[in-house]
């Protein structure tokens, strides 16, 4: 029993262990990330990943996030680009890597954000940020439902309120709604008495803040929709009261657009830039696309070159120079080589690493294209082009559709000149004041082929009738619009221009048959012709996101044929 | 008397007269002597821990008996749940104990790869065929959705951690991760205890809900040896060669349909018909000199493949020294290994230190302690599936070489800069990558620990145990400028992790005497556990300058990670075992536990367990000779299981500057504020018997386990604004058979042939997910494969794309391309988890000489892999050798679009006519419209039944005489040779990719069955030798 009283001594320490039980056990606050972060914080990322959701190429950034744009199947889509995956002849599933990384994006990075800074803003007074989340969650639902038609929209961004299923609402549903969402985010911007104790600044990259540009941005994205919706609403009289009141976008500097930086500290490059340092590079330039700059299409543009070729399109090799290992190509002239749209050639798949020509310093903030070639790496350009929303001459290109089409009253052809002098001056803007080369890149606008290329231009204008002049008008607007390929999706499936590749029309494509330029390989002259095909009719819209119907109970079945799903706008 | 084997006397053993009572026992010696009845016929000898024997005395008057160990231990003492000591007859559950000489000097460095084949229930996978590699132990299946599966690892008290640091993800680029078990040392084990079920791991709870390896170390259990001191030394030396190494066709070269291009697959035109190809251009360029003329000659390179790889070696030196008197003991183990890996550069090295030692104070206070220290470090290359843009795995085309590329010509430019005959990025030149894209593990682990214990009186013990587990992880992963991974530029990424575990268990023990018939054991214990994780990651782009890797020369600098967790459970707990007249067993045990993780209303959870043992034998006094010992199991049991640290709460995330603007985002996850406990219900039933004196022994099992409430990130939909929601949702079912089987056809003196048998069936089937969901990804891997959970389906099982079907099942086929058409929709593709496992080992044993074989096989579980669909696809092995042909895919001509059959103008299907080459039947001819079924078609195509049938191991040992040593300093010694998986046939993989799918990409992650393009196994032989001073 002696052993007993020792004992003893360790029952207070056993009683103590227990009754700071309590005390042990609250220790499961999380020390490594904040339960709150202001608008201001984020802010600069919804930004960024609206730019990436929408952009050409994916890739992994923030560490482990990857993220994919919509242009990079839209740019196949509408002939700016050609691929050998599934892009190609319109196959792109809801499985795409490139549609998870949008969906997810703009569901994820970019509408759940918005509506914490709505929610907090609105809260806290902060209606600066509320007005600017306000016009991005517009713009946002408004790329959306011109892509896939109904989404989830009244039910989504609440898995806090317990809504796990949202709904799909019907596209027609949507545009109203976002009309009143831009309103509001206008409304919120000019609140002169909200108390803004915290106001956008440097963390708006888009506008650092500028409240007057973000009304123009607004005002000029309700054009752009009423644009779009003109085939199924008369928008004549919406449109004319943003034309008188005027704040819109008027200058190059006011574009709406989402920058990118270089590899610097971080690496803020536009995706669409991978290509030159990818292992295996996939972006192929559209032959059709290249065709037409070159004015070898016989239906418009005939015989005029385009003086943005160098801007637009980087070649790994010289005019000279022979491809690597002598390796055959599908489709070379001089230093551009490429593959078709829907070729099953004998040619297509070979690796064509460091032959294949390149998105150019325009569109991603490549390589100018001084005719020397050269096998593009992560230095050749700097990456920093900016993603384009709307540009001034977007907004100009807009006016000239309403006014060709008689919605509006105007020298339809003074604004599409204006349209397209404004596009030239926007190549030398995105190089000077976002790309901001290390090579030297003569000025474009300033060079006499331009002025020559837009009085031959407007000549082919003046001689069509009202459909071609539509045709020039949009033919314009795609080869502005290069680098991302929502918009012009959307105006393609809206006005039918500008007009598309298709393999089983036989003026355009033969017997199945394509001529590449005969000679235009100096080392194997006499290029055979390329067989392609297509096997799907036009997709007037993409795929769902195969997860989201997955996982949504709410969720409509896969729509199994994209070309008969018609967003509403299209009657 | 002596123990068979090693030879040493065996002091207590029980001789009787055969049906008298009248015997003696051996002393301290081992000897004896005993005055027998003239009548006597024979003599039997038991011991505790052997196989009884029986011997005709026929005269003789000397028996000098050696006695077999008795595996199965039918009354051997038997460690259970917190230290617990018990007799293996009164528990009722399945437990496996391990003689830990069997994972020594097997030529297998890796201690849970050495266990596979030998203990029922137990499932041991292996990952990569490099050194320090991941294995994973599971036992009874998985019984959570995405939390560790694996079970809970004690080392003398205290959890030993087991995680596997994964750096970079494994599917695109990381290495091969060993994990936390590498660093225990196999020479220091005295004794491994595999807890199988919930009944029995059910007083730790929490933890041990996917079972639990209990193991005592030599030098946290000191005692003084037989032979009062002791030294025992080993060393063993292992040759290590690549065990799968495909059979190669030498006959065509690079191209493809027959013509030269220089290009990955080796469908070009026979090496007969083309004299010449143009000089590869990269080496061209670097190398001039060496490539005179512009051509160089088109010959096939047989070995190209296998001259990348070395004899690799394993060296393996340990030395234990024992000693003490009645009061003190000391124990002091020190070992060092050294693996260098077939790989070139790849390696694993470990040095060992543990000291212990145990006193008893002349108060009767009981004291052992003991301190091991580890340091290992890891070097290795990377994985991962090879087209994953911005990585770049060591085996990306390793063994996939174009038959006529020449590997053993320079590998880097004359300034380092990686060279491969195909240029342009495609894939690292696997030398170049060996030396310079590395990923180097130092890991450092401390464990201490103490126990003290008290006798107060006759029928009340106390027990405390503490201790300490401790490691710090550092990592360095070096992608060399001009690799492709980094985009050409270099990138280092720096990896610290430190874990520690502390944890403190109290145990008060009543053994009081209430009656003869009777027998009652109470315990009551509180056990506090705490563990503490930091870690800091940080990744440096673009080297400014080759060859220095560290952070301050590269130019871009990204914080990975900056983490602190820390977590606390404790639990009070009761065991009551009522005995009766030593034959019948029932144990009841409760435990109560607080967990940190937990909110604050549901962290205090209490959950029992009941089981009982029988001795139906004992009962009923059957005796017999056919049947001699037999008991009927029974146990239930409850275990509750918390969740991870700070899954409670709404959380933002800092993400990476933009355009130097700081910024952050809702984190993905939404956390569901009122979880609680999951539980697992676990009901088994077994039984021992034990006949013709122990010549045949079998164990059997089966448990039936359900698994509730998880807790587990349920996947949203992304239009919700999240990834996933975190919250208790879910069942899941394990159900199994194990069976143990001991069967001695020869005993004797001289002679001894034992066969052992461990047999594991386990069933894994997901039973129910939260309402409206189909199914969750178990993990993102790539587009068109990747493993699920689904209500009816077995856990992970494989899901990705397949080829279109009609509805009688033919495969509709492209009328364009000849091809098969891919199926919008993915479906089921492949079952993970093997239908059973088998290891049968025979162990003959002639006076010294021993000789083991252990032959083992896996039926069953789908394998996806790439390493098969590239030897394919890439034209390289002899499967694809007759090409000079053209073949029809069986199916009927369907329409893509539709995905119906096309039919002629009967209404009738069409069958296929369309023929291809060999060379489309293996590389698709196009991505979606013309697949076929090597490279580029659907994820069905490149799933293959993994059964497979193996002689593990086989070793012949010779024990010399006592008596030619007697001279030496030494007690005994041992010599050994091993051999190590030297035969293995696959029988559903390609015939001549040779493959063995013991490999998998995920190391001890919860992702089985996945292979992208994984280092090979290896094939072992080793010398080993034992003694003792």
């Amino acid at each position: 029993m002696k052993m007993i009283r020792k004992i003893k001594y360790l029952l207070p320490i056993a009683f103590i262990l227990v009754a700071s039980c309590s005390k042990q056990l609250d220790i499961n606050v999380d020390p490594n990330n904040p339960q709150n972060l202001s608008e201001s914080k984020l802010l600069p990322r919804i930004e960024r990943y609206l730019g990436y959701s929408l952009s050409i190429g994916g890739q992994t950034v923030d560490g482990d996030q990857q993220v994919g744009g919509l242009s990079e199947i839209l740019s196949v889509y509408t002939h700016q680009l050609t691929t050998r995956e599934d892009p190609d002849q319109y196959g792109a599933t809801g499985g795409s890597y490139y549609l998870q990384g949008s969906w997810n994006g703009l569901y994820k990075d970019v509408l759940m954000n918005l509506k914490i800074i709505i929610d907090k803003g609105t809260e806290a007074g902060n209606l600066k940020y509320v007005g600017i989340a306000k016009i991005l969650k517009a713009f946002t639902y408004s790329q959306l439902v011109d892509v896939f038609g109904d989404v989830p929209f009244s039910e989504a961004s609440q898995l806090e309120d317990q809504v796990y299923n949202a709904k799909f609402d019907k596209g027609s549903e949507i545009y109203p709604q976002l009309f009143t969402l831009i309103d509001e985010g206008i409304s919120d911007l000019s609140n002169t008495e909200a108390l803004n104790l915290s106001e956008p600044d440097a963390d708006d990259v888009i506008y650092k803040g500028n409240v007057d540009n973000w009304i123009k941005a607004a005002n000029t994205l309700k054009l752009k929709l009423y644009t779009q919706i003109r085939l199924v609403q008369d928008v004549s009289s919406d449109v004319n009261k943003l034309l008188t009141e005027g704040n819109l976008i008027s200058s190059a500097s006011e574009s709406f657009v989402i920058p990118f930086g270089p590899n610097a500290s971080t690496d803020d490059r536009n995706s669409g830039y991978g290509d030159y340092f990818a292992s295996q590079r996939g972006h192929y330039i559209s032959p059709w696309f290249y065709e037409i700059l070159k004015g070898y299409n016989p239906n418009i543009n005939t015989g005029i070159e385009d003086p943005r070729l160098p801007y637009y399109i980087y070649n790994q090799r010289g005019a000279d120079q022979a491809t690597e290992s002598n390796a055959q190509t599908e489709y070379r002239e001089g230093g551009f080589i490429t593959i078709y749209f829907g070729s099953v050639g004998q040619y297509r798949d070979q690796t064509q690493q460091n032959n294949m020509s390149l998105l150019g310093i325009y569109p991603v903030g490549g390589k100018y294209d001084d005719g020397k070639g050269g096998n593009a790496s992560a230095n050749s350009g700097t990456g920093a082009a900016p993603y384009r929303l709307i540009t001034y001459a977007d907004r100009l290109y807009l006016e000239a559709e309403l006014m060709n089409t008689g919605v509006i009253s105007g020298d339809a052809r003074a604004k599409f000149e204006e349209a397209v002098d404004e596009s030239f001056k926007q190549v030398d803007y995105i190089i000077t004041g976002f790309v901001k080369p290390t090579q030297t890149v003569p000025e474009l606008y300033s060079n006499p082929a331009t002025a020559d290329y837009i009085d031959a231009i407007l000549a082919k204008y003046d001689a069509g009738n009202t459909a071609k002049k539509l045709e020039y008008i949009m033919t314009q607007k795609w080869l502005s619009s290069y680098g991302g390929s929502v918009d012009q999706y959307t105006d393609y499936r809206r006005t039918g221009y500008p007009i598309f590749f298709d393999p089983r029309d036989p003026s355009m494509a033969p017997g199945g048959r394509v001529q590449p330029p005969v000679d235009g390989d100096p080392f194997n002259p006499n290029k055979p012709s390329v067989p392609v095909q297509l096997n799907r009719n036009y997709p007037q819209s993409l795929p769902w996101y195969q997860t989201e119907l997955e996982t949504n109970a709410s969720a409509p079945s896969q729509k199994t044929d994209p070309s008969t799903y018609k967003v509403f706008w299209r009657p | 008397m002596t123990s068979s084997g090693d030879g040493i006397p065996l002091p207590g053993v029980s001789i009787i007269v055969t049906g008298t009572t009248q015997g003696t026992t051996t002393d301290g010696s081992g000897n004896y002597s005993l005055l027998v009845p003239a009548e006597a016929t024979s003599l039997t000898f038991r011991y505790i821990g052997y196989v009884s024997q029986e011997i005709k005395i026929a005269g003789k008057s000397i028996f000098n008996v050696s006695l077999v160990e008795d595996a199965a231990q039918l009354n051997e003492v038997v460690v259970t749940a917190m230290g617990i000591q018990r007799n293996s007859k009164e528990v009722g559950y399945a437990i496996t104990q391990v003689n830990p000489k069997d994972v020594l000097q097997i030529s297998e460095p890796d201690m849970l790869k050495g266990l596979q084949g030998k203990a029922a229930g137990v499932d041991i996978r292996t990952s990569q065929g490099t050194p320090g590699a991941a294995t994973r132990i599971q036992i009874r299946g998985n019984s959570s959705f995405y939390g560790n599966n694996e079970p809970l690892i004690v080392v003398d008290g205290i959890p030993f951690n087991n995680d596997q640091v994964t750096t970079s993800s494994q599917t695109s680029g990381g290495s091969a991760y060993g994990s936390g078990i590498s660093n225990l040392d196999p020479n220091d084990i005295e004794s491994m205890n595999i807890l199988k079920g919930s009944a029995a791991a059910a007083l730790y709870g929490s933890r041990a809900s996917n079972g639990a390896v209990i193991i005592t170390t030599k030098s946290g259990n000191a005692k003084r040896s037989s032979r009062g001191q002791e030294i025992t030394f080993r060393s063993s030396v292992s040759m290590e060669n690549i065990a799968n190494l495909p059979k190669y066709q030498n006959s065509y070269g690079a191209g493809s349909q027959f013509n030269y291009s220089n290009s990955n697959g080796s469908w070009g035109p026979a090496f007969r018909d083309l004299d010449s190809i143009p000089a590869w251009p990269d080496y061209k360029a670097a190398y001039p000199e060496l490539f005179p003329s512009d051509n160089i000659a088109y010959v096939a390179h047989p070995d190209n493949v296998k001259d990348l790889f070395n004899t690799g070696m394993v060296y393996e030196n340990s030395l234990t020294f024992n000693g003490g008197n009645e009061k003190t003991a000391f124990s002091l183990t020190a070992s060092q290994l050294n693996h260098n890996g077939y790989v070139p550069n790849s390696a694993f090295d470990r040095t060992n230190i543990s000291v212990g030692g145990s006193t008893k104070l002349d108060n009767g206070l009981n004291i052992r302690a003991n301190v091991a220290y580890t340091s290992s470090k890891q070097k290795g290359g990377f994985f991962g599936e090879n087209q994953v843009d911005g990585t770049a795995s060591q085996f990306a085309r390793s063994l996939f070489l174009s038959r006529d590329w020449d590997l053993n010509l320079p590998y880097q430019d004359k300034e380092g800069n990686n060279l491969t005959p195909l240029g342009a990025g495609q894939f690292d030149n696997p030398l170049w990558s060996a030396y310079n894209n590395t990923a180097t593990t130092n890991e450092t682990r401390l464990v201490a620990s103490t126990h003290l214990d008290y006798k107060i009186n006759e029928w009340w013990q106390l027990d405390l145990n503490g201790g300490t587990n401790v490691s710090f992880l550092n990592r360095r992963e070096v992608y060399e400028i001009s690799s492709r991974a980094a985009q050409g530029l270099g990138s280092l990424t720096l990896d610290e992790r430190r874990h520690s575990e502390i944890e403190a268990t109290f145990l008060s023990t009543f053994t009081p005497k209430i009656s003869d018939d009777f027998t009652l054991k109470g315990i009551v214990g509180f056990n506090y556990n705490q563990r503490t994780v930091n870690r800091e990651g940080q990744t440096g782009n673009r080297f400014i300058e080759r060859g220095t890797y560290n952070l301050i020369n590269t130019e871009q600098s990204i914080f990975d990670n900056d983490y602190y967790s820390r977590r606390r459970l404790m639990g009070l707990f009761g065991d009551v075992t009522l005995g009766y007249k030593d034959y019948a067993f029932l144990t009841v045990t409760g435990r109560n536990d607080w967990s940190s993780t937990l909110p604050y209303e549901s962290r205090s959870y209490f959950y029992p367990s009941i089981s009982g043992s029988f001795v139906f034998t004992d009962a009923f006094n059957i005796k017999n000779d056919i049947l001699d010992f037999g008991n009927i199991r029974l146990g239930y049991a409850k275990v509750g299981r918390d969740t991870d640290p700070y899954n409670l709460f709404r959380i933002f995330e800092i993400t990476p500057n933009f355009l130097g603007i700081p910024g952050g985002r809702i984190s993905p996850t939404s956390f569901d504020p009122n979880l609680k406990p999951e539980f697992s219900n676990e009901f088994e039933v077994g039984t021992r018997l034990s006949f013709l004196q122990s010549r045949i022994e079998v164990d059997f099992t089966y448990y039936n386990k359900n698994s509730t409430d998880l807790l587990a990130g349920i996947q949203m939909p992304p239009s919700t604004g999240f990834d996933e929601l975190f919250t208790n949702f879910g069942k899941i079912n394990n159900r199994g058979t194990e069976i143990e089987l001991i069967v001695r056809p020869i005993v004797n003196t001289d002679f001894n042939w034992e066969v052992r048998g461990a047999f594991t069936q386990n069933k894994n089937i997901v039973k129910e997910l939260k309402e409206g969901t189909t199914r969750i990804p178990l993990a993102g891997v790539l587009t068109g494969i990747s493993p699920y959970l689904e209500a009816g389906m077995p856990y992970g099982y494989l899901r990705g794309t397949r080829s279109m079907r009609d509805d009688d099942g033919n495969l509709l086929i492209n009328p364009n391309t000849g091809g098969l058409i891919e199926d919008p929709n993915e479906g089921y593709i492949g079952n993970p988890n093997p239908k059973y496992k088998l290891g049968i080992t025979n162990r003959l044993s002639y006076k010294g000489f021993t000789l083991v074989a252990l032959f083992d096989m896996t039926k069953g579980g789908d394998m996806y892999s790439v390493t098969n669909s590239s030897l394919l696809g890439r034209g390289v092995t002899m499967d694809s050798e007759d090409r000079e042909t053209n073949m029809v895919i069986k199916g009927v001509y369907g329409d893509a679009t539709t995905g119906q059959p096309i039919l002629d103008a009967n209404g009738n299907k069409i069958p296929n006519q369309t023929r291809l080459t060999v060379n489309d039947l293996y590389f698709s001819p196009n991505a979606t419209l013309g697949q076929t079924f090597g490279i580029n078609t659907a994820s069905e195509w490149n799933i293959y039944d993994a059964t497979v049938y193996r002689l593990r191991e086989v070793s012949i040992g010779y024990t010399f005489p006592k008596s030619w040593i007697s001279k030496t300093p030494m007690g005994s010694l041992t010599l050994s040779i091993t051999g190590r998986n030297l035969w293995y046939i696959a029988p559903n993989f390609p015939k001549y990719s040779h493959f063995d799918p013991e490999v998998g990409s995920y190391g001890s992650t919860n992702v089985q069955g996945i292979e992208l393009s994984a280092a090979p196994t290896t094939k072992r032989f080793g010398f080993n030798l034992t003694a003792t001073f």
